[in-house]
Parts: C-alpha cells; structure tokens; sequence
C-alpha cells in the first residue's frame, strides 16, 4: 500500500524557505515528515511547528523578526542566548512564556506520522478508547475510522468473518453505478482529497523500508489477507461531501483562515456497510461490520431475540409428522432428520419446505450431514434401521445407499471429502471412502495390525506388498480401485454403544455409553488416546483442535484439553441429561501461545501456593470440608485445579466472547458464557415452548391473530369448563397416538437411549418403552411428581392453544394453498408432553432447536434489527 | 568483531558495531546485497541525534533473540513496555516521533512496535480533551458534533 501512496512523491523543494524561524510558510507544512534533517540542525527546534495544528501556528505568526547575527550562531549558541535572556525576565514573565511554549513541546502524532504508522498505533488500542480518541479531532477521527484497522480489532476479537462472502460482496458491487449499488444504502466514497495529502508526507524510501513488512493479517483460519488496498489511504468521505472544505491536513495549508467547517462529518456519523472508491469499486467497511458486530454479541448477551420456526406457522402441513433428531443448516438451508423417516430440506428465508420430504429410510432418521456446495450437492443420513443413505441435496434425489452399515442403529455420522465415519450402537466406528480410492491413494487405509481396527479383505495391507508388487498388481488389476463407499475398517473399542462422533482432520473423536472418549486416527484406526471424567454415558461430542467437549447423562458439559486430555472444566446447570452441545471460544489469531502461557501461569500459581502451604491437592472432598466450595467451571484458583499439565488454561480459555449452549432431556437450552473471572456461567435459559408461542405471534397476521386469539378464549373457556380433550379443536384430526404407529415396530431405540441402556449408566430417564408411554398417559417421572405434573397440565394447555393457532392460521392460508399431501395435514400431538432437546446448533446469529415437538424452532439475536441483519451474512460463528 | 560507518542525514560519520547495525534489517539487507566495502553507508532520512538514539537501543537489544516479535502480528497485542525501553523512550514528543520515523525506515520491528506502544499508552484512558492536551491538538468538532459522535459511539459500551 506504501507503494501506491508515496509512487510519486516529489522530495519537496520549499523546505528551504523555512530556514528562517519567522517565516510562517506554511505550504511546507505537508512536508514535516520528509524534511532533510539538514535543515534542522541550522534553524534550529522551532520548525517542528510546521506540524502543529492551527491555534499554536497563530501563535507562532506572532513571533518577531530576529536579527540576522542571532540566526547566524549555531543552535547551541543560541539556546545559551535565549535561556541568558530568558533568565533576565520576571519571574511571572516566564511563566507566561512557558505557557506558551509548552504547545511546541507536544505535537500531533497525526500530522507528523504517515498513516501506516498511525494504524500501527492505533492497532494497540481497544474499540472503547480509539472511538474515544474520534473525539480529539477530525483528523483524529478520519484516521481512526479507518476499515483497515477495524478489520485487525474484528479478526483480535477472535470473531471470524466469511472473507468470500466479502470478496463475491465487493465484486458485485464494485460495477460502476449498477442496478445494486443505486439499489442498496448510502454510500460514500473515498475523498481523493485524503490522498496527494499522504504522497506528499511520504517520503520515497518509505517505499523501500515498508515493502519487506507485508502487512498482511491472518485470520483464524489461518488464511493470509493482504491488507494493501483498504488501509491507510482508507479515507471515508461522503460523495456529496466533497464540494465542502476538507477535514483534517487540508485546512493546515490555509492556516489563516481557519475553516468554518459545516455541520458534517466525514466519515459519517454512522458508518455504511459499502465503502465506495473512486475509481468505482467499492469495498466492506469493516468499522461497521465490528460496530453491528458488537452489537449481535450484545444482543446475545442481554438475550435479545426474535423467535422462528420451520415451518412457518402458516404452512403448518409441512410440519414433521413426529419429533426430530437431528438438525443442521448452513447459510440459507437446514436440513432435519425425524422419527417419521423423513429428511427435510428447508429454506431459512422463507421458513417453508423447499422440496418434497426426503423418503427411504424405514425407521427413524437419528443423524445427518449435508454440504450444499455445488462440488458436494449431498446430504448423508443415517438411521435406525441401520442403514446409511447418500442423497443428492438440490434434488433430493437417493444416490447411493449402504444397506447394513451396522448392525444397529446408526447413531452418528461425519464426512469430510475423503472419508465418511459412522458409529453405532453397535460399539463400532466405520470409516468409508466418498471418492473411488486406489491402492497408491495418500487417503488409502494403512493397515495396523493387533489395533483397534478390523480391515475387511479387500484392504491390502501396504506392507506386506513389495513396492514391484504393488506396480504390477495395479498393472494387471490385481489392486482394484475402491467404489465410492466401500467399508475401509471398523473400529472396536468402546464398551458400549456410540452415540457421537466428530471428524476434525486425521481425527476421530468418539464418545459412547461406556462414558469415555477416544480419539483415532481415521487412517490406520489407531487409539490415540481415552478421556475419561463423566460420571455416565455420554451423549454428545465437540472437538475444535484444541478441546473436546462433551455432554452426559451425568447432566454435565465437560471440557478436556485435546493434548494433555486433562479436564479443564465441568458445566453443572442441566437436570438432565445433556443430549447436544456445541461451543466456541472465539480463539484470536495467535491464540495457541496465549492459552499454553495461561495454563503454565495457572499452574505455577497452583505449585506457589502448594509451597506455600496451602492445601490445594487434598481433593474436592477434603477441600469441602475445609469449608472451601469448589468451582470446576473455569475458575483459576489453586484449590479448584484438578488437573495438571494442561496445554490450556481452566475454562477451556479463548476470548471474551466465548459461548457454549447445550440442550438437555430437561427440556431447556442454556447459553453460557464467561463471567468476569473467566468461569462458565449461565447465561440465559431458553425453552422449546416458549420459542413456539413467540414464534406464531410474531409470524402471524393480524388477521389469523384475530382468528387465533377467538379461538384461544373458547379454548380457554372449554378448560374452564371441562377436561381438554381432542373435541377441543372442532376440525381437529385426532392424531394417532405414535404409541399405536410404534407398536407395530420391535422395540425401536433411538439415539441416546442407548446412553441409557448401558450396564455403567444408572437409568434415570425413561427408556423408550416409558417414552413412548409417556405419549399415552400423564408422566410421572423422577419423583417430581407435582411440580412436573403441573408443568404437564400447563404445556397440556400451551400445545392446546399451539394447535388453535396453526388451525385457525391453517384454515386462513387453505384457499391459497396447494396440498402436496393426500393425508389432511397433521398437527403435533396434543398428547406429547416434553419438549425434550435433541440437538442445536447456533451460528454468529441464530440458534436453531430440534426436540421432541415436530416443529423446530429457532433464536434469532438480530432481533429484527436492519443493520445487524445486512452485516450477518459476512459474520461466522465464533 | 566488525565495524562499519553510518552517515547521517545531515553528514555525521558514525562508527558502529556491524552486529548491532544489522538490528535494522534495511542495512543488513544492504550489507548482504552489497557486501562490506568499507565505505560508509549514508542514511539520509535520519540525522545524528535520532541515529545515535536508535543506535543506543540497537546497541542494548544486539543480544535480543532474532526475530522474537517479528511473528506478532499474529497474536493479540499487549502495550507492556519492559523497563529498559520505557526509559529509552522518555524523551521529548520531536524525538519520540522520529525514533518512529526511523525505525520504520530503518526497518527495526521491535523498536518501531516500542514506539508505537509509547505512544498508544499515551492515549489511553484519557478524555479526548485530556488527548488533545497531551498532543496539542485544535478541537475542530462543533459542540453538537461532539454530541452526535459520542451518541453514536455509545454502542461500544454496552
């Protein structure tokens, strides 16, 4: 960027008119930063005024003509002559003087350095002071709103951004005056102004002495974006500002005049998502992505939200016919995976089915993956019937299918594009190949003998063929190439079924009803190593490169550093068990060092204090007893380590922003987040239910309202009178009890019921005999009788005025609607109690929810805000 | 143990230790591109005073590990200042920005990040009057511009 800023820099020849101290020349002003320090030495301290701002310049106008033999004498000479003469005046005098002099002694680090320097300035401080610092002045402030350096905050938030979605952004609109640009917000182009400003203040070897530090910033995903057009020379002025004076260095050229400066601003007060320049491109402002940003995260954190569901309260046909198991979207799509054997492909702007249920399976769809590229175009279903399918995502076509992946229910999958990894409940992990797969392939399997795996016959061991044997059996075909999703191994460890996986790079991490993790290499099948910490099974699986976190039936959330497998925190908040989770600890750039230094001080404080005499390794118990309460969620204090040798700090570390929400079997969602001592605590509590009303009263029209809330009050009056009962809804289908549809089937377990059945978890929850009991009759579960009983009647009520509002929503939107079901559309059970969580995923701005109720629902912390919105789709999740 | 000369802007000779010249990797570069003639290397966008400044930091830091901030740009930046070069840099503002200027030009990474972390910690936690002050700065707002902005600004405290 120097380059293009100092090309032609011109080595200014005026500095030779301000030899003289009295000579207020001011057009040499722009050259402070270029002066020859030759002309320094000979007239000495005061020229350094050029780049003061326009209050001491007054000043100095005022300084009288000095005599030629004064401005002979060497500065030293002349130092001893003004202090003589200063010592000759009234105490008072001098004062008064050093008055005046004290400005010459501070300068404006604006003026006097070139704008990169600035920004390596500015880059130390936070978001708080530098939009403090706008206040000083306005070249202050055009400096500092510069998109450049709001990039470098964002990316050391540790908040990640879609670097393409800004690059497609751009180029979109960087086509001089398109249809989009005129369409789209105000924009504002660079002033040109800011520019002859910077060349003249380089000087050319900047060119030489930049060029070898690239400055270049790494985002969390380790891509390099090279900063050298958008910083800097960034100045933001509004287009139909450039007729008015100029802000900034400008008006130092005209000193005498000091500019009355017209109510604007430049850059505008509130900053624009699109920085157009003049030569017609436009580029993301990045101060505004921080500044919506920040006010997301807020959002999040104050639990601001705007409720959703799919399908839309209006099209309540689309609706699954029976509780989902698995969810996950990406960008506009989600797709959902239900106990009615269905796959469905939603589209999250309009909240309706996008094409027709994805049907094959015979039993219930427990897990999915899907990738909507355009190279991938596929969505991977497993189920419990065993079976995996591969589906074609933009046309929901069936591509491939593998029939007995397992013995048993498929419970979890994972694909990258080398490898498909299923576990089951079955106790296995099985490793596929997406890609037709040569014997030479780097992704082939190496076969380990006396591990874990178990290679099927058509998997050659590459060591016990000779490398000519290996030419000539691929020469005469001896070695055929793999189809696409033939079995690579399967892996057996676990004692118990598998309930979760995850694929992060040449690692398998698995947890399973044996409450352990283990980690595998997906290549050779390799245990690499086991966590244990979970009192019960476990559910569900994250892994990041850094940490594992897992949720149990022990009702906790558990974090473990992936290098040492120490157990770096324990989330007490759920009754129940933990069946999803997902976590981000919004890492910075460069954020390995930091969490190893933590952990190292964290530990170091812990043997301090050991030597110190306090007792910190007697043990939770013994410390309970001491009357010390111990703190597992992240807390550093010496007593609360339980583990030592950890590569990250308690708490898992990561940035400020970090957050982790879990669904649980006792029907609630919790969003964590990291108090002021860097301990997990609760943040909010979100339920299912709640979601589902927000969720029609906002979506709903007036109308339908209308129709909604008369048929409420009959409802509500039918309560009063007598028991609920299907009569309830006058048009009201009765449902047929999933408990009948079941019984047809054998003894169906689904997901983590198998975290359940293990012989080393204590029941606590109902199995799916109970569960599906439940549906029939009232639940009396875990002792809590009363309350939990009361609970029921009020959700009883909730799922009564529910289906009044899809009813009367749906007789409103019938005339418009073409049905693609011949059965008439169904309506949640009535009957289903819980709003048990079976998955979530969030991204920077949506939570997203699947249960037990066949609608998903969803969070949205933008809140219906127009500029959190427009920024979100340049926002990643942490 | 080699010396080599520097000239500055305005015409000084000065002798320096070759390894503590190298801290600048412009000269450095130039050492290895040209070889060590003997003759004296000008740097003409640096005069005696603030050359013989960023020689004595050179000179202090010649033991330093190479390259130890030269990856930072990568991690969260902190503005601690170890005592040594905390000291270095209280001098007058004149000298402060041309320490900067120079081990920009000069290209002496930990020096120049030493300056501008001097000069960030001159910033923070002031009011912008109290900035204005500290660096001379004209207010150039409009009462209701101050006002405007800092309601603007107000979402970053929340």
């Amino acid at each position: 960027m120097e380059a293009e800023q100092v090309s032609d820099s011109p080595t200014h020849p005026l500095t030779h008119s301000t030899i003289r101290l009295q000579e207020s020349s001011f057009s040499t002003f722009s050259t402070s930063s270029t002066l020859s320090p030759s002309f320094k030495v000979d007239e000495g301290y005061s020229d350094e005024t050029r780049s003061q701002s326009d209050k001491e310049l007054v000043a100095t106008e005022n300084v009288m003509m000095l005599p030629d033999w004064v401005l002979a004498q060497s500065e030293s000479d002349r130092a001893e002559l003004a202090y003589s003469l200063l010592r000759s005046l009234s105490t008072s005098t001098l004062a008064g003087l050093v008055e005046r002099i004290n400005p010459l002694l501070h300068m404006d680090p604006v003026f006097k350095l070139p704008p990169e320097l600035t920004f390596e300035i500015f880059s130390y401080l936070d978001a708080a002071t530098l939009l403090n610092a706008t206040l000083a002045s306005r070249s202050w402030r055009t400096r500092i709103l510069d998109s450049g350096l709001w990039k470098v905050l964002y990316i050391n938030e540790g908040w990640r951004a879609d670097l393409n979605a800004i690059r497609n952004f751009e180029q979109e609109h960087s086509e001089p005056l398109s249809p989009q640009t005129r369409r789209s917000r105000p924009h504002h182009s660079e002033s040109d102004i800011g520019e002859p400003k910077h060349k003249k203040r380089v000087p050319p070897t900047w060119l030489t002495s930049r060029s070898t530090e690239g400055q270049s910033v790494i985002g969390p995903n380790g891509q390099a974006h090279p900063e050298a057009d958008n910083e800097g020379d960034h100045h933001m002025a509004d287009v139909n500002g450039t007729h008015m004076s100029p802000p900034g260095d400008l008006n130092i050229l005209q000193p005498t005049s000091i500019p009355q400066l017209p109510s604007m601003l430049l850059p505008p007060l509130h900053p624009s998502l699109l920085v157009r320049r003049p030569n017609g491109t436009s580029k993301v402002n990045w101060a505004y992505l921080y500044k919506q940003r920040r006010r997301l995260e807020a959002n999040w954190h104050q639990g601001r939200f705007k409720n959703f569901q799919l399908p839309h309260p209006m099209h309540p046909e689309e609706a699954h016919r029976e509780c989902v198991y698995a969810i996950q979207f990406q960008g506009k799509w989600l797709v959902s995976g239900s106990r009615d054997r269905t796959l469905r492909v939603w589209d999250l702007e309009t909240k309706r089915l996008w094409h027709r249920p994805l049907v094959g399976h015979e039993k219930s769809v427990l897990c999915l993956q899907f990738d909507p590229s355009p190279e991938q175009d596929v969505i991977i279903s497993g189920s419990s019937d065993r079976s995996v399918i591969v589906w074609k995502f933009s046309t929901g076509q069936k591509i491939h299918r593998i029939t007995e992946a397992h013995t048993d229910s498929v419970l979890n999958l994972k694909f990258d594009h080398r490898y498909l990894v299923t576990c089951s409940k079955d106790r296995t992990v099985k490793v596929w190949n997406r890609k037709e797969l040569s014997v030479t392939d780097e992704d082939y399997p190496r076969v380990c003998k006396g591990g874990s795996a178990n290679f099927p016959s058509h998997i050659i061991d590459l060591n016990e063929v000779a490398p000519s044997m290996l030419e000539a059996g691929l020469a005469n075909s001896k070695f055929k190439s793999l189809a696409p999703y033939s079995l690579l191994m399967g892996i057996e460890g676990h004692g118990a079924a598998v309930n979760a996986m995850q694929l992060h790079g040449n690692e398998i991490v698995t947890a399973s009803g044996d409450r352990m993790i283990k980690v595998w290499n997906v290549r050779t099948g390799a245990c690499l190593k086991t966590l244990m910490g979970h009192e019960k099974g476990i559910a569900c699986v994250q892994f990041d490169s850094r940490r594992i976190i897992s949720g149990s039936n022990d009702n906790t959330v558990r974090i473990y550093d992936h290098i040492s497998g120490a157990e770096v925190a324990v989330l007490r908040g759920h009754q129940n068990l933990v069946r999803t989770v997902q976590a981000g600890f919004g890492d910075p750039p460069g954020a390995d060092e930091d969490l190893r230094r933590e952990a190292l001080e964290v530990e170091n404080a812990f043997w301090k204090s050991q030597q110190e005499g306090v007792p910190v390794d007697l043990g939770r118990r013994a410390l309970r007893r001491a009357g010390h309460t111990s703190n597992t969620a992240g807390s550093r204090d010496p007593r609360d380590i339980s583990a030592l040798g950890a590569k990250i700090p308690p708490g898992g570390g990561g940035s400020v922003w970090g957050r982790i929400v879990s669904g649980s079997y006792d029907e609630s969602i919790l969003i964590w987040h990291k108090d002021h001592d860097g301990v997990w605590s609760i943040n909010h509590r979100l339920r299912q239910a709640d979601a589902i009303a927000n969720a029609s009263a906002d979506t709903l029209t007036p109308m339908a309202r209308a129709a909604v809330s008369a048929q409420a009050r009959q409802l509500h009056a039918q309560a009063a009178t007598g028991p609920l009962g299907p009569a309830a809804g006058p048009s009201l289908t009765p449902v047929p009890a999933p408990a009948a549809a079941r019984s047809e089937r054998e003894s169906e377990t689904e997901g983590m019921n198998d975290v359940l059945a293990t012989p080393l978890s204590n029941t606590q929850v109902p199995g799916p005999a109970q569960q599906v009991g439940e549906v029939a009759q009232p639940r009396q579960p875990n002792g809590q009788t009363t309350p939990q009983a009361d609970r029921n009647a009020i959700q009883r009520q909730q799922q009564q005025l529910a289906n009044a509002q899809m009813q009367a929503a749906q007789q409103l939107a019938a005339p418009h609607h073409h049905h693609h079901h011949h059965q008439r559309p169904r309506v949640p059970s009535p009957a289903v109690p819980t709003s048990r969580v079976f998955k979530v995923q969030f991204d920077s701005r949506k939570i997203v929810c699947a249960s037990v109720d066949p609608r998903i629902v969803g969070w949205d912390f933008a809140n219906d805000d127009e500029d959190i919105i427009e920024a979100c789709p340049f926002f990643q999740s942490l | 143990m080699s010396t080599i000369t520097l000239t500055s802007s305005d015409g000084v000779d000065i002798a320096v230790e070759r390894a503590v010249a190298e801290r600048s990797v412009l000269i450095k570069n130039m050492l290895e591109d040209l070889g060590d003639s003997g003759e004296a290397i000008p740097i003409p966008n640096v005069n005696e005073a603030v050359l013989k400044k960023v020689i004595e930091w050179c000179d202090h830091h010649k033991n330093d590990p190479p390259s130890a901030s030269d990856d930072d740009d990568n991690r969260r930046k902190t503005t601690d200042i170890d005592e040594w070069d905390q000291k270095f840099m209280q001098v007058d503002q004149e000298m402060l920005f041309e320490v900067i200027l120079a081990a920009n030009y000069l290209d002496i990474k930990a020096l120049l990040d030493v300056g501008c972390k001097t000069v960030a910690n001159m910033i923070k936690g002031k009011s912008p009057e109290e900035i204005r002050k500290t660096f001379n700065i004209q207010n150039d707002f409009t009462p209701e511009e101050e006002d405007q902005i800092r309601r603007e600004n107000e979402w970053a405290e929340e």
